[in-house]
């Protein structure tokens, strides 16, 4: 294992990160505190509770899944991409770095970059509505899924897409519909019975309804069953992104 | 007897159009072997197989049929030794434009395993050496095109390769560098590091090559000591009767 090769990429990402600064932290942080501005303390002044919470506390998990599932995708998605454009990951293809340090050096990145945004949320949360995760290990647990499964499908559209456009895709016409109807804003519980169990079929509901539980303690979707399905679905990604890595495509002719 | 520093065995490589289902025989069956200590030339007309054969040397292509050894070490079963064997200077400026040029050095060492004082050393050194001292917190892209050449050139040599392949290493530098680079490398095979270099200057490579392989068409046409492939011609004379269409 060359670790000394893995920790100089995931350095290097973090120095491309910040770089980037602009992209990377501002974003999130001006979004979520919009959001909270508009929906937790106009529109959610409104509102009572949603399942025994106030309306603020409520919406924290959901806006800080929006940021880690945007941010952990871009991250791998974009770097790898960008260095098969500009031909850079030549670096990495010619030197003594397997597709399992190549594929780990990306996802860790990711996941740092995970742990950085969710924690910045974290504090605004904490700062402008006074919540706080009731349970950090559930909390660590579940962005470490989520940031696993996003920066893996990173890697795969990373080396699928011929043009940026096409890493756009799946944020415009998949991850941000979904997140959206999946618990970001509302509880499952306020849907008609239909599509309620619709809304069980989406992904994105058990990673933000997993995450809700470490501030609330309690969900619409037993923790168990949400656990598992982003747990399996990162494990598939992880695995694709592994095999794509090593059979070399779109990356060694 | 030693292993050579490169041993191509009947190495094929064919690329397949996916929509097309067209193929192209881009490496048609070559073999050679190059000594330890050797400066080699791979000569031969544009699309005739020389890049193809530096990428599969270094693993940026996926092999056909045959095989290749670096130092003894298969670049597909011992890969990882094979890589730490050889530098690569691409005819491309592909950096990393997230770094300065000091930590585009420091960074490739840490690819390759390697970190700590003596890695930044080399690279002060090696920066130095090239003249690109007061570039060292500058990013490439406000290099020259004559800096960006010699930066790629430190940068394959960070690992201190055993093995160092150049891709038309003077391509687009004025005659100068040129010949600043042509007593670099002839002291870095003083040295004892074998070079392979491909250039379409033919008197680079009669200045510089101990022995020529020219390609055609992805075969092996020539593969001579540089004075006996000469004789009393010119290397351009002998390179155009040789890969004539």
């Amino acid at each position: 294992m060359n670790w000394i090769g893995l920790q100089t990429l995931v350095k290097r990402e973090i120095v491309r990160s910040f770089s980037i600064i602009n992209q990377v932290v501002w974003p999130p942080v001006i979004t979520t505190l919009l959001y909270i501005f508009v929906f937790g303390v106009g529109l959610g002044s409104q509102i009572k509770t949603i399942d025994g919470v106030s309306y603020a506390t409520f919406l924290i998990p959901g806006l800080i899944m929006l940021q880690v599932i945007d941010q952990t995708y871009s991250e791998s998605s974009s770097s790898l991409f960008q260095g098969r454009f500009m031909n850079s990951i030549q670096e990495l293809l010619i030197a003594p770095l397997s597709a399992v340090e190549m594929v780990a050096g990306y996802i860790v990145s990711g996941l740092l970059r995970a742990l950085f945004i969710a924690l910045l949320i974290t504090i605004l949360g904490f700062v402008f509505v006074h919540t706080l995760p009731q349970n950090w290990g559930l909390y660590l647990l579940v962005v470490f899924l989520v940031a696993v499964l996003f920066s893996a499908l990173g890697i795969i559209f990373g080396l699928l897409a011929e043009k940026f456009d096409h890493i756009a895709t799946l944020t415009t016409f998949v991850i941000t519909p979904l997140v959206f109807v999946g618990g970001t804003f509302t509880s499952n519980a306020f849907l008609p019975p239909l599509l309620r169990r619709i809304a069980e079929f989406n992904p994105m509901f058990h990673m933000i309804d997993a995450f809700r539980y470490s501030y609330a303690g309690h969900g619409d979707a037993p923790l168990g069953l949400s656990l598992a399905i982003v747990g399996t679905l990162a494990a598939a990604a992880l695995a694709v992104a592994l095999r794509m890595t090593a059979s070399g495509y779109k990356l060694r002719v | 007897m030693s292993d050579a520093a490169i041993r191509i065995d009947r190495l094929v490589k064919r690329y397949v159009d996916a929509r097309s289902r067209s193929e192209f025989v881009a490496v048609d069956g070559i073999s050679f072997s190059v000594e330890p200590g050797e400066f080699f030339g791979l000569l031969g007309p544009n699309g005739a197989g020389k890049t193809t054969t530096i990428n599969a040397i270094v693993g940026l292509a996926k092999i056909t049929s045959g095989s290749i050894s670096l130092f003894g070490h298969d670049v597909e079963r011992d890969w990882r030794a094979a890589r730490t064997t050889v530098g690569l200077a691409p005819q491309e400026y592909n950096f990393d434009r997230y770094l300065n040029i000091r930590d585009v050095l420091i960074y490739q060492a840490g690819y390759y395993g390697l970190r700590g004082p003596a890695v930044r050393r080399r690279a002060d050194d090696l920066l130095e050496r090239f003249d690109l001292s007061s570039k060292a917190r500058q990013p490439f892209t406000r290099l020259s095109g004559g800096m960006k050449r010699r930066l790629t050139l430190a940068r394959a040599l960070m690992h201190e390769p055993r093995l160092l392949i150049l891709d038309e290493p003077t391509a687009g530098v004025d005659v100068e560098l040129r010949i600043e680079l042509w007593t670099f490398l002839k002291e870095l095979k003083a040295a004892g590091t074998t070079i392979v270099l491909t250039t379409h200057y033919l008197e680079e490579a009669e200045e510089l090559c101990d022995r020529i392989g020219i390609i055609e068409a992805g075969k092996v046409v020539a593969l001579e000591r540089t004075s006996t492939l000469i004789g009393n011609r010119s290397l351009q004379d002998v390179f155009l009767e040789l890969t004539r269409r």
